[in-house]
């Protein structure tokens, strides 16, 4: 069961990804949008991310067939979807829930470091897990001054993925419980709600000019 | 409070104007565009060189003074933008 979940949600981490990333691309390439081009690197990594651990698990079932997936290869994976969190967030200008003193601001990353020292892997999650939820909040205030009802999905997206990432990196604590199954649901729907608005925007007649910069 | 815009966004709002709300038939003069697109005479010059140039906007001289219009190339850029911003939208940000 968790083997076929993790197959879903990767195959489906692949391909959302790969679908907003070729969208991000046409746009940066018609309008040069450096907003846009940190949305391509952003989705091409969460895609390759998904892509490795899922070529992972093909490899472990048909090739290697040890029972269990190559840590590293899992690591990996994470961590070029850490990537592309990051550029998910970077794309926000850094404006609200930051406070402005410096001894806050090291404050606040302290949760990272206290986790680091368990796994690489474990990192990662933690890392998604604070880049995810700063995109989310940052997407629900962009809602809050447009109004563009697009937001609200992508900014569900990301806090499911958020929650989804956080309770997969909980499951290390009880290994043979249910939880990291659900962590996968979770993220499968965050997937599917941050493709929602993205598969509305029209793109027909839209080609690419190389003259364009 | 005064809404940041991106150098895009100023560009969008170029071209928009030559396309919609041409003055007449010959284009857009230099102060009519500073005062559609609120922008300071020495910027606009800098992003009028760069569009024309680009093959976005065509300069015709009429007595003596250059006007601005929209081309082919700048209304379709102007669809992809329009398009690309709701993509943006999306997912809170500004192209």
């Amino acid at each position: 069961m968790e083997f076929l979940l993790e197959n879903i949600l990767n195959l489906i981490g692949f391909l959302v990804g790969l679908g907003i990333g070729i969208m991000s691309l046409i746009g940066f390439r018609n309008t040069g949008s450096p907003t846009l081009f940190r949305l391509t690197i952003a989705f091409f990594s969460i895609s390759l991310g998904f892509f490795v651990i899922w070529s992972g698990y093909m490899a472990e079932d048909f090739v290697i067939q040890s029972g269990n997936i190559e840590r590293w290869v899992q690591t990996l994976g994470i961590a070029i979807q850490t990537v592309g969190y990051f550029f998910i967030a970077f794309s926000h200008s850094i404006k609200a829930f930051f406070p402005k003193s410096s001894y806050f601001r090291s404050v606040g990353i302290l949760p990272l470091f206290l986790v680091s020292s368990v796994q690489l892997e474990h990192l990662f999650r933690s890392v998604s897990f604070i880049l995810l939820v700063y995109g989310a909040i940052e997407t629900m205030l962009s809602y809050i001054d447009n109004k563009n009802k697009g937001a609200i999905s992508v900014s569900i997206g990301l806090a499911l993925l958020a929650l989804g990432e956080f309770l997969g990196w909980y499951s290390f604590v009880f290994p043979e419980s249910i939880l990291y199954s659900i962590s996968m649901v979770i993220k499968i729907g965050g997937l599917i709600a941050l493709f929602i608005p993205v598969s509305k925007v029209p793109l027909t007649k839209i080609k690419f000019d190389e003259g364009l910069e | 409070m005064a809404e940041y815009r991106t150098h895009m966004k100023i560009i969008g709002d170029i071209l928009s104007t030559t396309r919609d709300d041409l003055q007449d038939e010959d284009g857009a003069t230099v102060t009519y565009l500073i005062r559609k697109a609120n922008i300071s005479h020495s910027r606009i010059s800098r992003i009028l060189k760069t569009l024309v140039s680009q093959g976005l906007l065509e300069q015709v001289e009429t007595q003596g003074s250059n006007k601005y219009k929209i081309s082919q190339t700048g209304r379709e850029f102007l669809q992809a933008y329009y398009k690309f911003t709701s993509f943006a939208d999306n997912f809170g940000l500004s192209i």
